[in-house]
């Protein structure tokens, strides 16, 4: 698979798990620091196993990891993953932004004749 | 400035030329005028790389070069409308990305361009994406900056 297929198929993933409020509270959360399941389900009223399932939703997109020995595993914010997505986003947003404005050089050497050129504005 | 943003798997791109429409149309339709502006800064777009068979179906491929040390970024595109000077819309299969243009006169001698792009594949059309999408792109960036502090 090429990279940047691979980056598309992490991109889903991560887009998908931040497209859950209560998957970004928990992201919220814990961006203050390391918290166990139980830490985690204490402020929502939905039942363990639904936030483990939200968990690794999370890990499967590489957005927390989770200890694999004790016996409270607890989970940690992978923020990188968090800046693969905004850094696309922001690209994306670049290129269309650079492209507008060479569009609009490109326009103005089209339109402008060789009697106005010097005087045009902007 | 021109960008402006609407739901997580969405963005729109709007830009106020002063150009008559079938112009401008022309510009994003013709590799002679896309020539000059498909790469973003730092990047080229050489004719003989771009490919434009104006009909729906019809190729929509590009591959923009880096200036600086020659990496390719190869774009396969298949147009889905075209209504000229209206409307050009086109879907790149290989990321499930679509992009819509529409290009409306504003009777003064410019024209406003608008491009609607879905952002994310797949995975974000589905009834469990689709619900948790009301909160907007421009949040979500928010949320992010607080996130990476």
């Amino acid at each position: 698979m090429a990279e940047d297929d691979r980056d598309e198929v992490a991109l889903d993933a991560i887009f998908a798990a931040l497209a859950d409020g209560t998957r970004r509270q928990i992201l919220t959360r814990l961006s203050q620091g390391e918290a166990t399941v139980n830490e985690l389900a204490a402020p929502f009223a939905i039942s363990l196993p639904a936030v483990s399932k939200h968990l690794k939703v999370l890990e499967r997109a590489g957005l927390i990891s989770r200890t694999r020995d004790g016996q409270f595993r607890p989970c940690r914010l992978e923020a990188d993953r968090l800046d693969h997505a905004s850094d696309w986003i922001e690209q994306n947003r670049q290129i269309w932004s650079d492209r507008f404005d060479k569009l609009s050089a490109h326009l103005r050497d089209l339109t402008s004749t060789p009697t106005n050129k010097d005087t045009a504005d902007e | 400035m021109s960008s402006t943003s609407t739901d997580l798997g969405e963005a729109t791109f709007t830009r106020v030329y002063d150009a008559p429409r079938q112009l401008v149309f022309a510009c994003m339709t013709e590799p002679e005028h896309l020539t000059h502006f498909w790469g973003p800064v730092g990047v080229s777009t050489p004719i003989e790389n771009i490919t434009v068979d104006l009909h729906v179906g019809g190729a929509f491929e590009t591959i923009m070069v880096n200036d600086a040390d020659g990496t390719e970024y190869p774009s396969r595109g298949v147009y889905t409308e075209i209504d000229p000077p209206h409307t050009l819309a086109w879907v790149e299969p290989d990321i499930g990305m679509t992009s819509r243009s529409t290009f409306t006169d504003l009777g003064d001698g410019r024209t406003e361009v608008r491009i609607v792009q879905s952002h994310v594949p797949a995975l974000f059309r589905t009834p469990e994406a689709q619900a948790g999408m009301a909160s907007s792109f421009d949040r979500f960036a928010g949320y992010l900056a607080t996130l990476t502090v």
